[in-house]
C-alpha cells in the first residue's frame, strides 16, 4: 500500500505540475487587495448569468467571458467591482475594502477562509510579532499572546526546547504537544533530549530551528474542529506557520534586518542571608573534606580562614557567585531576503546567520537558515508552489541540567556564602590542576567543578535540516480542482557528549558519538470545489482526499569508556567501546472529506470526516481495529448581516461545534514483548534480555478526544471594539496511557486505553482602537485564558498515575494523575498538623523536628489562569508595544529553595535574632505542648535536614507576573530616504522578559522548570530567566 | 451538480480501490529485537544483573551495609550508612535494580524453561539463583513482593502482594530442596553458567549450602525449623573447598556490566577508609596487610594500617588519607564477586555444632576449617593477593584458640571478617547473632536515635503505585523505618 498509494501521489504531483496542456479560450486574472495581497474565494461572475467562479488561494480565476461581458468581482468586506471584459484575455482586479470585515485567515490545509465562514476559534498571529522582538526559538514569541495557548520555554537558556499546550493537557501521559504545520507540510518537533530527574541536556526541539524573520503568519488552531482534517496528530491542536512569500513584491525587493540581544541574568531574586559562611555545627570547617555546600558555619567576621584549596581568605560574603560565574549572552541575528513577482510567478530567498554566544560559559549556538519560497502559475490551470528550507544548527556546551554532574549552576548557586567561585578557575581558568584534572571544590565528587563542567564537559551538536514541500493545483474545470502535496522534513544529527579525563567523579572519562537520521514524508492528494453555488443562496465549498505520514528514524552511536591517551579526545582513544544501534518506522494513512454549506454570505455549515490508520496500532492477529473514523460539524452565523443591531454593534458572528478527533500510540513496537542482545557477551556468554520497561499490550486501540465549542466575534464602534470569546469542552477517553505499576511486578508501567480527561475553559481576546489621530494611535489587547482540567479516570482501579518526581525523592513528592482532581498534582508529604493547623513536632536525638505528616496534594503544576495585556502606540513615525503576560493558579516544587535551607543559604534559615540567639519552631509537639525547646545554633542545619523530608515546605505558588517584551521603534520618514535606494528603514530598541511585576515565590523564576516534558511544576537549579535587551533594525531596498 | 456527484462517485470508487494500512502489520516489528531469546542468553544477563551495577554495590552494599557492619567509614556526608542518616534513593538502590532487571529476568526464564517443559538442570540452577536473589531483598526490606513479583507481563500482575518474610523463607528452603533434586549431572548452559560453567556438582553443592544458610538465619525467629532445614542441608552435601564458592567473574570491560560492580565504585569514589573497628580486630590477622593499606602512600606496614572512627567528619578528621583503606589488589573492576564462600559454610556448621545440633565434625574443627578457608580464598579469589600459607594460619590459630566458652561470638566475629565485600551476609549474620559486638554512632541528623540500622526503608514509589500492599506489609511488619525489625531479626 505504501508503495502504491507513494507512487499514486507522485504521479499525481507530476501531472499537475507538468502534464497538462493549457486551455486559453477564457478571461484569467488575479484579485487582490488594495495591499496586492490574493484574495482566495472571491467571487467572479458574468453579470446577468449563473456563470461564475471564485479564486483559488492564490487569488488566481479563469471564466469563460465573452468580449463585452460585465464581470463582477465580489469577496466579502470588499466593495463589489465590475469591469467590462475587452479583448484582453488578463483582467486583475484589486478590491478596496468596504470598511467592513475583511479578515481572511489561513485554515486546515492552507485553505484561506473568511474568518466570517469559520465556525471555531481560530487565532492568526502577524509574524512581525515574532520576528521584530524575537526569541531564539521562535515559538516563545507567542507567550502571552494567544488566548488558550501556553507556551513554557525552558531554563537552559537560549537552546531550549519549549512546552506548548493548548486548552489544556489531553493525554495523562501521552504527548501534549500541538503538531507543528509549516507551509501546509508537518514537521518534526521531537525534542532532541529533555532534562528529567537525574540530569541532562536539552538539545531543543524541532520547532526551535525555524527562522522567525521568515515567518508570514502563525494561526493557532485550537479546537478539534479545526484540526480534525490534520487527523490523530492534531489531536492536541495545530500550529500553522506559513512564512513569507513574494507575493506582491514590485521588481527585486531586497530586506536587510540585523537584531543584536543581550541576555542579562536576572539574579535579582537571589535574597539569601549573608551573615554566616562555610562550616557546619555553627563553626568554620577546614580541610579538603570540608562540606563547601554547607553555610552553616560560624558568623562572617572577616578572620582569615583556610579554604577547600588549602588557601586561606578572609571569612567574609564574597558577593553573588552566579553574577561571577555566568556572562551577558549575546545573539547576533541577520537576515536578508529578496522577493521579485511578476504576473505568474513570484518567489522569496532569504538567508539568515544566528551567532548566539549564552550566559552559561563556552556555551553558543550558531544557526544558518536558508528559504526558497516560489509561486508558479503555468497557464490559468496550473499553480505550483515549492517552499524549501535548509537550517544548518551548531551547538556547545549545552548546560547540563537538574542533578546532573555536570551541572554547572548547583554549585554557582549554592557555594558556601564565604567562597568566591572566582577562586576556583585553576591552572587554566578553566577549572584544571596544573596536572589537567578537575581542580576539585568539594569532597562530593559529583559536585563537579562548574568552571571544569562549562568548558570541559562536552555536549554539543550539529543538526542539518531539510524540509521541502511541492503543492499543486489544478483547475479541472471552472467548479472543481485537483490538488497535490508532497512534503518532507529530514534531519541528520550528530551530538557528542564527553566527559572529559581527570574528571573527578570519573578520572578516565568517556565519550560518547551518535549520529541519528530522521525522515518525514507527508502526501495528500484532494479534490474539491470552491464557492460552488448549488442553488440560489447555497453554496459550497468542498473537498475529498486521501493522505499519508510515514515517519523513520535510524540512530547509530560509539560509545568509549576510559581514554588510553590523556585529554586525546577520541572514540578509538577509549578502553571500552560499544556500540549502539536502533531504528523505527511508523505510518498513518488516511482518507478524509470537508464540506461547507454557506446561506446567503451568512450562515456557514461546515462537517467534516477523517478515517486513520495507524501502524502503531497494528499486530497480526490482532482482534481491535488498527483505525478510527472521526467527524465533526460547526455552524457560523453572521447575524450582524441579517438582524439590523444598530450603529453600534458593525459585526457579530456566533459560532458553535461539535468534533473528534482520534490517535494512535506514539511509539511503534508497543503492542509486543521483546528481546535484545545487549553488550559485548561476557567470557564467550551472549547476554540478552526483555527490552522495554512498559508491559506491552496487543490490543490498544485509538483514543479519542471529543470537544464541544461555542463562541462569539463582536465587533462594535466601526470595529473599534472586538471581542471575541468562546468557551469550549472537551474529554479525551481511552486515551493510551502506561497505568503504573510496582517496579516489583518488574516494570514501570502497563500500556492501556483507560485514561479520560477532560478540559474545560474560556478564551476571551478583547481588541480596542482607543485612540487614533493623524498622529497618534493607541491600541490595546486583552486575552484571558482560564482552563480547568479534570482527571476522569486513570486505570480500572482508580488509581493513581505519577509521572515523574524531583531528584529529591525524600520530599515524597510525584507529579500524579488523581482522579477527580486536575491534571498533574503536585502529590507529596505533608506537614502533620494538629487541630488547629499547627505544625507537629517529634523528638529528634534533642532537637524538635516537624514530623512527617501524609501524602497530599500540595498544589498543580499547570496554572489555569493565564493573561495577556498588550499595547501597542504610534506617535507620528515612533512607535512602541508592550506586553504584559501572567500566570495564576498554578504551584511548583522549588528544588532550589529546597537546597537553599538544607545548605544554610536561605534567610529562613536564619532566625530573628541570629542563630547564635537559637531557633525556635514555630508549632506544637505530639502531645499538644508548645513548642519552647530553642534549637541552638549548633543544631539548626539538623532541623533543615528533616524539613528535606517534607515536599510540603517548598511547594508554592507559581504565579507571576511579567513585562515579557517591550519595543520602541522609529521608522525613517521617507523624505529622508529620498534619494537612497533605500524605500523603507525602521530601528527599534526591543526587550524581552525585562521585569517580573509580581512573584510568588522567593528566590527563583517560577518559570524555571527543568522538563520539557509531562511532569510540570518541577523546578531545580535551573537557570534564571534572563533579561534580553536589543536593537533591531530593518531596511527595505 | 450531475457532474460533481459523477466526479465524486467515481473518487469514492478511486478510494476504495485503495487498501489502507496494508503492511501495518510488519511495519510495527521492530527490526532490531527478537520475539523470543535462547535461554542461555537470558541465563548469563540474570547471572551478570545479580552481582549487579555500581548503581546497587554502591548504595546498598557499600555506602549502607559495609558501614553499617563497620567493616568500612568514610568522613563524606553522602556515605550514609556511616551515621545512619536517611537517603531515599541509597536505600532503595537494591530494591530499585533487583526487581526491575534480575527478578524479572529471572521470571521470564522461569516461565520459559516451564512452557518449554524443562524440569532438569537448568530449571534447577534457575530456582537457586532466584531464591539467591530473593535473599538478598527480604534480608534487607523484610516482607517483600516474592510469589507475586516480576510477573507483570507473564500473569498481568502490576501490584504484587507483599510476602510475610515468614512464608517467603519457608517457601524459599522447600526451593532449594526441590532445585537440588532436579539437577542432574549435566547441563546445556555451560558458557552462560557464569557462576559454576556448568559444573552440576557445584551448583547442588551451593544449593544446599544456601539452604544451611537460610536455615541459620531462622535461629532467633524460629529455632526448630532452622535445627530441622540446618540438619537436612548438612545431610544433602554441601561445599567442601574454597573450590565451590559461588562467584561472578568479572572482566574491566568493555561495558559496566561486564565489571565488578565494587571495582566500579573504587574507581569513582576514594572516600571510604578502613573501621577502625575492624582495623583494630584485625590487628593480629595475617589478613590485615593483604586487605588493606595507608590511603596516602599505599603503605602495607602493619603500623601504617590504622582504621577510620566511624561517625567521622571534615571536622573531627581534617586528614583522612592517614587511615587505611582497602587494598588495591582487591578492588579491580575485574575481580569476582563472592555470592556465597565455603568459608561461611564451616564457620555455620562450627556454630550447628556449638548449639549441640546434628553435624559431622566438632566445633573447633569446623572453626578452624572456617578460619583457613577465610584466609586462603583471597589468594584465589584475588589474582595480585598473596596467598596466606599454612603456616600463618597456624599461627593465627594457635594465638587465638577456638574458646567454647565464648565459641558462638568467636565464630561470628570471624563470620563478619570472612564477608567483608559480602556485606549483605555480614550484615544478616550481624543483626541474628548481635556478634561482632559494635558500638554504634550517634551523630547529629541521625534517623535512628544513635542505633545500628537494622533494615533499609522501602522506596516511596511503593506507595504510590503499589498502596494497600506496602500498606498492609507496614501493618503487619512495623512502621517502614530503619529501626523496624524484620521477622527473623526479632
Amino acid at each position: 500500500m505504501k508503495t502504491k498509494l507513494f507512487n499514486f501521489l507522485s504521479s499525481f504531483v507530476l501531472l499537475f505540475a507538468f502534464g497538462f496542456s493549457v486551455q486559453a479560450q477564457s478571461i484569467s486574472g488575479t484579485v487582490t487587495d488594495d495591499n496586492g495581497v490574493p484574495l482566495p474565494g472571491a467571487t467572479v461572475l458574468v453579470e446577468g448569468t449563473s456563470n461564475g467562479v471564485s479564486t483559488d488561494f492564490d487569488g488566481n480565476y479563469s471564466i469563460n467571458a465573452s468580449s463585452g461581458d460585465t464581470l463582477v468581482f465580489s469577496f466579502v468586506g470588499y466593495t463589489t467591482q465590475s469591469v467590462v471584459a475587452g479583448s484582453s484575455a488578463t483582467v486583475n482586479v484589486s478590491l478596496q475594502p468596504d470598511n467592513a470585515l475583511s479578515e481572511v485567515v489561513v485554515t486546515a490545509l492552507g485553505v484561506k477562509r473568511n474568518v466570517k465562514a469559520v465556525g471555531y476559534s481560530i487565532t492568526q498571529v502577524d509574524g512581525e510579532e515574532l520576528s521584530s522582538n524575537k526569541s531564539t526559538n521562535a515559538i516563545n514569541s507567542l507567550q502571552g499572546k494567544v488566548a488558550g495557548v501556553v507556551v513554557t520555554g525552558s531554563a537552559m537558556g537560549a537552546k531550549g526546547s519549549s512546552r506548548v499546550v493548548i486548552r489544556g493537557a489531553s493525554s495523562l501521559n501521552g504527548n501534549n504537544q500541538p503538531l507543528y504545520v509549516i507551509d501546509g507540510i508537518t514537521i518534526n518537533n521531537d525534542n532532541l533530549g529533555a532534562a528529567g530527574m537525574w540530569g541532562g541536556t536539552d538539545y531543543g526541539d524541532g520547532i526551535s530551528s525555524i527562522n522567525p524573520d521568515d515567518i508570514e503568519s502563525v494561526s493557532v488552531l485550537k479546537g478539534g474542529a479545526a484540526a480534525a482534517l490534520y487527523g490523530s496528530r492534531a489531536s492536541n491542536g495545530v500550529i500553522l506557520i506559513n512564512t513569507k512569500s513574494g507575493a506582491g513584491a514590485k521588481g527585486i525587493g531586497v530586506e536587510y534586518n540585523t537584531t543584536m540581544q543581550f541576555d542579562i541574568l536576572n539574579n535579582s531574586l537571589v535574597d539569601v542571608q549573608t551573615m554566616y559562611g562555610q562550616g557546619r555545627d555553627g563553626v568554620h570547617t577546614t580541610g579538603f573534606a570540608n562540606r563547601t555546600f554547607d553555610s552553616w558555619g560560624g558568623k562572617l567576621d572577616g578572620s582569615m580562614k583556610e579554604q577547600f584549596d588549602g588557601v586561606s581568605r578572609p571569612y567574609s560574603y564574597t558577593g553573588d557567585n552566579q553574577d561571577k560565574f555566568y556572562r551577558v549572552g549575546e545573539t547576533y541575528t541577520n537576515t536578508i531576503s529578496v522577493s521579485t513577482a511578476n504576473e505568474n510567478s513570484n518567489t522569496r530567498f532569504s538567508a539568515t546567520n544566528l551567532d548566539n554566544k549564552d550566559v552559561t560559559p563556552n556555551s553558543s549556538l550558531k544557526r544558518n537558515s536558508f528559504s526558497v519560497n516560489n509561486s508558479n502559475k503555468f497557464g490559468d490551470k496550473i499553480s505550483v508552489d515549492v517552499n524549501m528550507k535548509y537550517v544548518l544548527e551548531d551547538q556547545v556546551g549545552n548546560p547540563q541540567m537538574a542533578d546532573g554532574p555536570g551541572n554547572s549552576n548547583w554549585p554557582a548557586r549554592y557555594f558556601a556564602n564565604s567562597l568566591d567561585i572566582s577562586t576556583m578557575t585553576g591552572e587554566d581558568g578553566m577549572g584544571a590542576l596544573a596536572d589537567g584534572t578537575e581542580f576539585g571544590t568539594s569532597e562530593n565528587i559529583y559536585l563537579t567543578n562548574p568552571w571544569w563542567s562549562a568548558y570541559k564537559f562536552i555536549n554539543s551538536s550539529k543538526k542539518e535540516r531539510f524540509i521541502g514541500a511541492v503543492n499543486a493545483r489544478y483547475d479541472v474545470t471552472d467548479y472543481l480542482y485537483l490538488r497535490g502535496r508532497l512534503g518532507g522534513d529530514r534531519y541528520s544529527y550528530r551530538k557528542t557528549n564527553s566527559t572529559p579525563y581527570g574528571t573527578r567523579f570519573q578520572p578516565l572519562g568517556s565519550i560518547n558519538e551518535q549520529s541519528r537520521n530522521f525522515k518525514q514524508y507527508d502526501a495528500d492528494a484532494f479534490i474539491g470545489t470552491d464557492n460552488l453555488q448549488i442553488v440560489d443562496d447555497l453554496s459550497l465549498t468542498a473537498f475529498v482526499g486521501i493522505g499519508t505520514n510515514y515517519q523513520n528514524m535510524e540512530m547509530v552511536s560509539v560509545s568509549g569508556g576510559d581514554f588510553i591517551v590523556p585529554f586525546l579526545i577520541n572514540v578509538k582513544n577509549t578502553k571500552n567501546q560499544s556500540t549502539g544501534y536502533n531504528s523505527w518506522e511508523k505510518q498513518i494513512e488516511s482518507v478524509y472529506g470537508s464540506a461547507e454549506f454557506g446561506f446567503q454570505d451568512w450562515a456557514y455549515l461546515t462537517v467534516t470526516a477523517r478515517n486513520d490508520w495507524f501502524s502503531t496500532l497494528s499486530l497480526k492477529d490482532k482482534e481491535s481495529p488498527n483505525n478510527d473514523l472521526y467527524t465533526s460539524a460547526s455552524l457560523s452565523l453572521v447575524l450582524s448581516d441579517v438582524i439590523d443591531l444598530g450603529d453600534t454593534v458593525s459585526f457579530l458572528k456566533l459560532r458553535g461545534g461539535y468534533s473528534q478527533v482520534a490517535g494512535g500510540a506514539d511509539s511503534p513496537y508497543a503492542l509486543s514483548l521483546s528481546y535484545g542482545i545487549y553488550g559485548q557477551g561476557h567470557l564467550g556468554a551472549s547476554l540478552g534480555t526483555i527490552t522495554g520497561s512498559t508491559i506491552p499490550n496487543s490490543e490498544i486501540t485509538p483514543f479519542e478526544k471529543n470537544e464541544t465549542e461555542f463562541g462569539f466575534d463582536l465587533r462594535m464602534f466601526d470595529n473599534k471594539l472586538s471581542i471575541d470569546a468562546t468557551y469550549y469542552d472537551n474529554e479525551t477517553l481511552g486515551d493510551i496511557v502506561g497505568v503504573s505499576a510496582s517496579q516489583t511486578s518488574g516494570y514501570g508501567a502497563a500500556l492501556a486505553n483507560l485514561g479520560n480527561i477532560s478540559n474545560k475553559g474560556i478564551e476571551l481576546l478583547i481588541k480596542g482602537e482607543i485612540m487614533k489621530t493623524d498622529d497618534f494611535a493607541w491600541n490595546a489587547s486583552i486575552n484571558y485564558t482560564n482552563n480547568t482540567s479534570k482527571v476522569v479516570a486513570t486505570n480500572d482501579a482508580g488509581g493513581n498515575i505519577s509521572i515523574g518526581n524531583p531528584r529529591d525523592l525524600e520530599t515524597g513528592i510525584n507529579v500524579t494523575h488523581i482522579v477527580g482532581e486536575q491534571w498533574g498534582a503536585l502529590y507529596g508529604n505533608s506537614y502533620e498538623r494538629d487541630s488547629q493547623g499547627r505544625i507537629v513536632h517529634i523528638m529528634q536525638g534533642d532537637i524538635p523536628v516537624p514530623k512527617i505528616g501524609g501524602k497530599k496534594i500540595l498544589g498543580f503544576g499547570v496554572a489555569p489562569e493565564s493573561i495577556g495585556l498588550g499595547s501597542t502606540f504610534r506617535y507620528k513615525d515612533f512607535n512602541a508595544s508592550i506586553l504584559v503576560e501572567g500566570k495564576m493558579g498554578g504551584s511548583f516544587y522549588s528544588g532550589t529553595n529546597n537546597w537553599y535551607k538544607v545548605y544554610g543559604l536561605h534567610k529562613d534559615t536564619v532566625p530573628a535574632g541570629g542563630r547564635e540567639a537559637g531557633f525556635t519552631p514555630d508549632g506544637v509537639m505530639e502531645d499538644g505542648t508548645v513548642i519552647t525547646t530553642s534549637i541552638p545554633m549548633s543544631k539548626q542545619e539538623d532541623y533543615w535536614s528533616q524539613t528535606l523530608n517534607i515536599g510540603e515546605e517548598n511547594v508554592g505558588s507559581a504565579d507571576y507576573m511579567r513585562l515579557r517584551q517591550l519595543s520602541i521603534g522609529y521608522n525613517l520618514p521617507s523624505s529622508m530616504l529620498e534619494g537612497s535606494f533605500i524605500t523603507n528603514a525602521s530601528v527599534s530598541l526591543i526587550g524581552r522578559n525585562l521585569l517580573l511585576l509580581s512573584n510568588s515565590s522567593d528566590n527563583v523564576d517560577p518559570e524555571s522548570s527543568y522538563a520539557a516534558g509531562n511532569a510540570v511544576g518541577l523546578e531545580r537549579a535551573g537557570l534564571p530567566v534572563p533579561r534580553t535587551i536589543g536593537l533591531n533594525i530593518n531596511l527595505k531596498f | 451538480m450531475k457532474k460533481i456527484l459523477l466526479t465524486f462517485f467515481a473518487l469514492s470508487l478511486v478510494l476504495s480501490s485503495c487498501e489502507f494500512g496494508e503492511g501495518f502489520e510488519e511495519m510495527n516489528i521492530d527490526p532490531n529485537k527478537a520475539s523470543q531469546l535462547d535461554v542461555s542468553n537470558k541465563f548469563a544477563s540474570a547471572i551478570l544483573k545479580t552481582s549487579g551495577g555500581r548503581y546497587e554495590n554502591w548504595r546498598a552494599s557499600l555506602i549502607y551495609q559495609s558501614t553499617m557492619i563497620q567493616h568500612l567509614s568514610s568522613t563524606a556526608g553522602y556515605w550514609s550508612g556511616d551515621k545512619y542518616f536517611r537517603s531515599d534513593q541509597y536505600a532503595n538502590a537494591l530494591w530499585d535494580r533487583y526487581y526491575p532487571d534480575v527478578i524479572k529476568e529471572i521470571e521470564d526464564i522461569r516461565a520459559q524453561l516451564t512452557s518449554e517443559g524443562n524440569s532438569g538442570s537448568e530449571m534447577g540452577m534457575l530456582r537457586i539463583l532466584r531464591v539467591f536473589a530473593f535473599t538478598r531483598l527480604t534480608d534487607i526490606y523484610g516482607d517483600i513482593p516474592y510469589s507475586e513479583a516480576g510477573q507483570g507481563y507473564i500473569n498481568g500482575i502490576l501490584k504484587p502482594k507483599y510476602d510475610a518474610q515468614q512464608d517467603i523463607y519457608m517457601d524459599m528452603l522447600k526451593e532449594l530442596e526441590a532445585a537440588v533434586a532436579q539437577i542432574g549431572a549435566s547441563t546445556t548452559m555451560g558458557s552462560s553458567d557464569l557462576i559454576f560453567q556448568g559444573n552440576t556438582t557445584k551448583w547442588k553443592a551451593w544449593g544446599n549450602s544456601m539452604m544451611l544458610r537460610l536455615a541459620m538465619r531462622l535461629t532467633k525467629a524460629d529455632s526448630a525449623t532452622a535445627k530441622a532445614w540446618a540438619e537436612k542441608a548438612v545431610a544433602a552435601g554441601t561445599m567442601t573447598s574454597n573450590d565451590h564458592i559461588a562467584m561472578v567473574q568479572h572482566t574491566d570491560g568493555p561495558a559496566g556490566i561486564n565489571k565488578n560492580g565494587h571495582g566500579e565504585v573504587w574507581q569513582a569514589d576514594g572516600n571510604a577508609r578502613m573501621s577502625k573497628t575492624f582495623m583494630d580486630w584485625m590487628s593480629d590477622d595475617p589478613r590485615l596487610t593483604v586487605l588493606a593499606q595507608r590511603t596516602s602512600d599505599g603503605s602495607t606496614a602493619v603500623a601504617d594500617l590504622i582504621g577510620m572512627p566511624n561517625g567521622s567528619d571534615g571536622n573531627s578528621i581534617p586528614d583522612n588519607s592517614i587511615y587505611a583503606s582497602l587494598n588495591d589488589d582487591l578492588k579491580g573492576v575485574d575481580v569476582p564477586m563472592v555470592f556465597h564462600s565455603y568459608a561461611e559454610v564451616r564457620l555455620l556448621k562450627a556454630e550447628m555444632a556449638f548449639r549441640g545440633w546434628s553435624v559431622p565434625g566438632d566445633a573447633k574443627t569446623h572453626y578452624e576449617a572456617g578460619v583457613k578457608a577465610a584466609m586462603q580464598m583471597l589468594g584465589s579469589i584475588y589474582p595480585k593477593t598473596a596467598a596466606i600459607t599454612d603456616a600463618q594460619v597456624a599461627d593465627y590459630l594457635a594465638a587465638k584458640p577456638y574458646d567454647a566458652a565464648k565459641g558462638w561470638e568467636m565464630i561470628s566475629e570471624q563470620y563478619w571478617a570472612a564477608t567483608l565485600l559480602n556485606e549483605y551476609e555480614s550484615f544478616n549474620n550481624w543483626r541474628r547473632t548481635g556478634y561482632p559486638t559494635l558500638t554504634p554512632v550517634n551523630y547529629d541528623g541521625n534517623v535512628t536515635g544513635g542505633t545500628i540500622p537494622r533494615r533499609l526503608i522501602y522506596p516511596v514509589s511503593e506507595q504510590n503505585t503499589n498502596g494497600d500492599n506496602y500498606g498492609a506489609a507496614v501493618a503487619r511488619q512495623g512502621a517502614d523505618n530503619f529501626t523496624t525489625r524484620i521477622w527473623w531479626d526479632k
